[in-house]
């Protein structure tokens, strides 16, 4: 493919819309209205977001259909089993509508149950983890130590309740160092996304195209 | 190599992770079973989003993103149910959702068959509404606030939006008077300071996964939330509404699973340094 339909035209497309929503935030031009074509881009955006979760599951399909056709040892039963997951869901969802009881059954029976356990499995991890982790071995660990340990008496309600001088302890502690430390990153974060939104936009930064060789990357 | 005996503080210094789960286990299932009824105080972030809601006029509208995931229901599901009482039995108000994530749908039912609007006189299209899941995130949150009718034309179960009452003069973000997200992503909690409270100053009220607070405090702090609360304080919000439920049952959960970590922590130290002075580590 040439140059033009692999880097120029894409380009041309992110730069394009980026102005267009920069317009729409920050300049109001009498007679132009960049609202309503900022509103259907948004629309399309979407609609290509809808499309891309159904394009998902039709890549699924395809890699782990190679996986069942090839008996690959150790993943080729857990393949099967994804796809007559995604078929199961997919038919109960089509055929009796995605709010039906039959449908809701299905999803509260084995996906909900399923996940609420896994994410409730990390209180396990972090049981352990507390234990072992917070100890006063150096300044550092000592501090964490201090810190974790008011923290912790501060969300049982039972201990602030009974205890209430720790609530405004734990309160500044959110409201100081911990404010401060997140802004810092938010901020360098926010920074960097910038950049690399502005680099897009020119088209120094390439990575969204895929894989380009150095005459397709340019300069 | 002969085995070395262990002292007292090598084991209490090295629980087996088996024996801190088992503990954990038995501390959590028996207030479940036999609750303890602990006191639970009432924080001020969770006062300061009782009374933004109660001080809302008649006739104010509400959008409420339902944007967490089956993994954190138990703890941001009472959360939601709470303030759906509140709103319910208020009354006046127009509770306008939509799901920024897949299962926030499914998960919506399920809210409402906790809560049973009926016990209110409440209906659906006239008092409160499902617009659907709204694929993009972001781009969803942005395209909402320009103009609703223009990103769907349908509630979540196929009908028409202009047939139902509660959407007479709604449309985009200007006709809303408070945003609330429950949710389980930060591309969620963010995006929506980003898409609604910097464009258009909407009011909003954020509860997220108690881990994820420290990564929103920011936002409280610089005046785009007006109060941010985590799922695990439920408990408090059923309190003001009265109508204890499941996360008030939790509180006494949340309590005796601290206090064992507390314990654990003190345990560990005392181990760390018995060990340390009666010279069995350097």
């Amino acid at each position: 493919m040439s140059v033009l339909v692999k880097r120029t035209i894409p380009i041309a497309i992110v730069f394009l819309t980026a102005l267009l929503f920069l317009c729409e935030f920050f300049i109001t031009i009498p007679g132009i209205d960049f609202k309503s074509t900022a509103t259907i881009v948004n629309n399309w955006g979407i609609i290509l977001t809808a499309f891309t979760l159904g394009f998902g599951a039709v890549n699924l399909f395809i890699f782990h259909g190679r996986h069942i056709s090839r008996r690959t040892k150790g993943q080729w039963p857990f393949s099967l089993w994804l796809l007559i997951v995604i078929i199961l869901f997919t038919v109960v969802g089509v055929s009796t509508g995605a709010s039906s009881s039959q449908y809701t059954w299905l999803y509260n029976s084995s996906y909900f149950a399923l996940s609420a356990t896994v994410y409730s499995s990390l209180g396990f991890y972090m049981t352990s983890g507390i234990y072992r982790a917070l100890r006063a071995k150096n300044i550092e660990s000592g501090l964490l130590l201090i810190v974790g340990f008011i923290v912790l008496a501060r969300n049982a309600p039972a201990i602030a309740a009974g205890f209430p001088p720790i609530i405004p302890w734990a309160a500044w502690l959110s409201a100081v160092p911990t404010t401060s430390a997140q802004r810092g990153i938010m901020i360098g974060a926010a920074l960097g996304a910038l950049a690399l939104g502005i680099r897009t936009m020119i088209g120094r930064e390439t990575g969204f195209l895929g894989k380009l060789t150095e005459a397709e990357k340019g300069g | 190599m002969g085995k070395e005996s262990k002292t007292i503080w090598d084991r209490l210094e090295d629980i087996p992770r088996e024996v801190l789960y088992g503990i954990l286990i038995i501390t959590f299932i028996m207030p479940m079973l036999f609750p303890i009824g602990f006191p639970v105080p009432i924080s001020p972030e969770v006062q300061r989003w009782y009374n933004f809601i109660d001080n809302l006029p008649a006739g104010s509208a509400i959008m409420i993103d339902f944007g967490y995931s089956g993994g954190g229901e138990p703890e941001l599901g009472p959360m939601a149910v709470a303030v759906y009482h509140h709103i319910f039995r208020k009354g006046g108000l127009k509770a306008i959702t939509m799901s920024t994530s897949i299962e926030g749908t499914l998960l919506w039912d399920k809210a409402m068959a906790e809560i049973n609007p009926a016990q209110y006189g409440r209906q659906y299209g006239v008092d409160y509404i499902h617009i659907g899941y709204i694929t993009g995130t972001e781009t969803a949150m942005a395209a909402v606030g320009k103009s609703i009718r223009a990103t769907t034309t349908t509630d979540y179960h196929g009908a028409s939006l202009d047939s139902f009452p509660i959407m007479n003069g709604i449309d985009n973000a200007g006709d809303f008077s408070l945003l609330i997200c429950y949710t389980t992503g930060g591309d969620q909690s963010e995006g929506w300071v980003r898409q609604w409270y910097t464009t258009y100053q909407t009011p909003y009220l954020c509860a997220v996964l108690a881990m994820m607070v420290p990564t929103m405090l920011p936002y409280q702090k610089a005046g785009q939330i007006v109060s941010l609360v985590s799922g695990a304080q439920a408990g408090q919000m059923e309190l003001l509404v009265g109508k204890p439920a499941r996360g008030i049952k939790s509180a006494d959960v949340i309590t005796m699973t601290h206090i064992l970590c507390l314990v654990l922590v003190v345990v560990g130290n005392i181990a760390y340094f018995g060990k340390k002075f009666s010279g069995g580590k350097k």
